[in-house]
C-alpha cells in the first residue's frame, strides 16, 4: 500500500518541477502550458491517492474536477490569441 | 508514513510558492494564471486531508470560474500592471 503513497509523492514533485517553469517562463503561453501540465498531474496523482485510500468515491472526484478545470486555459488560451 | 509526509511537504511548498508569485508578477495574465496554480495545489491539499467534497467545491469554483472571470475583468482592461 505505501508504494502508492510513493508514486503520488513522485507525481507532486514533478508539480514543483513545473512550478519552476511557471516561475521562469519569461512569455504568458509558457507559463499557461505549465498550468495545463500541472492540472494534468494533478488529476492523475488524485486517482492514484484514490488508489491509496482503497476509497471508490475519490475516483469520481478526479472525473469531475478534469470535466471542470479545463475551463480556465481555455479562457487564458482564447484571450492570448487576440480575439473579441 | 514518511512518503504521505513528503507529499504534503511538497504540496505545501508549491502552494507558498505559487501564492508569492501571484503578489510578485506585474503581468497580470501570469497572476491569473500563479492564482490558478495555487487553487490546483489548494484542492490537492484538502484531496490528501481526505475532504473530497470540499476539493470538488474549490477545483469547480476557484480553478474554473474564478480564473475565468479574472481573464474577462484583464480583458477590459490593461494587461500590465503600472508602476506607481
Amino acid at each position: 500500500m505505501d508504494v502508492w503513497f510513493l508514486t503520488a509523492g513522485i507525481l507532486v514533485l514533478w508539480i514543483l518541477i513545473s512550478c519552476i517553469r511557471a516561475i521562469l517562463g519569461p512569455t504568458a503561453p509558457d507559463r499557461l502550458v505549465a498550468l495545463d501540465t500541472i492540472n494534468t498531474l494533478v488529476v492523475a496523482s488524485m486517482i492514484i491517492l484514490g488508489v491509496a485510500y482503497r476509497e471508490v468515491i475519490y475516483i469520481d472526484v478526479a472525473i469531475v474536477y478534469a470535466l471542470l478545470s479545463f475551463v480556465a486555459t481555455l479562457y487564458i488560451a482564447k484571450y492570448l490569441e487576440g480575439g473579441p | 508514513m514518511i512518503a504521505e509526509e513528503v507529499m504534503q511537504f511538497l504540496v505545501l511548498a508549491s502552494l507558498i510558492i505559487t501564492a508569492y508569485l501571484s503578489i510578485k508578477f506585474k503581468d497580470l495574465i501570469a497572476c491569473a494564471i500563479s492564482l490558478g496554480i495555487f487553487s490546483f495545489l489548494l484542492s490537492l491539499e484538502y484531496y490528501i486531508l481526505q475532504a473530497p467534497d470540499v476539493a470538488i467545491a474549490e477545483a469547480g469554483i476557484g480553478a474554473g470560474l474564478t480564473t475565468a472571470i479574472f481573464i474577462l475583468a484583464i480583458r477590459g482592461t490593461e494587461r500590465r500592471e503600472v508602476e506607481e
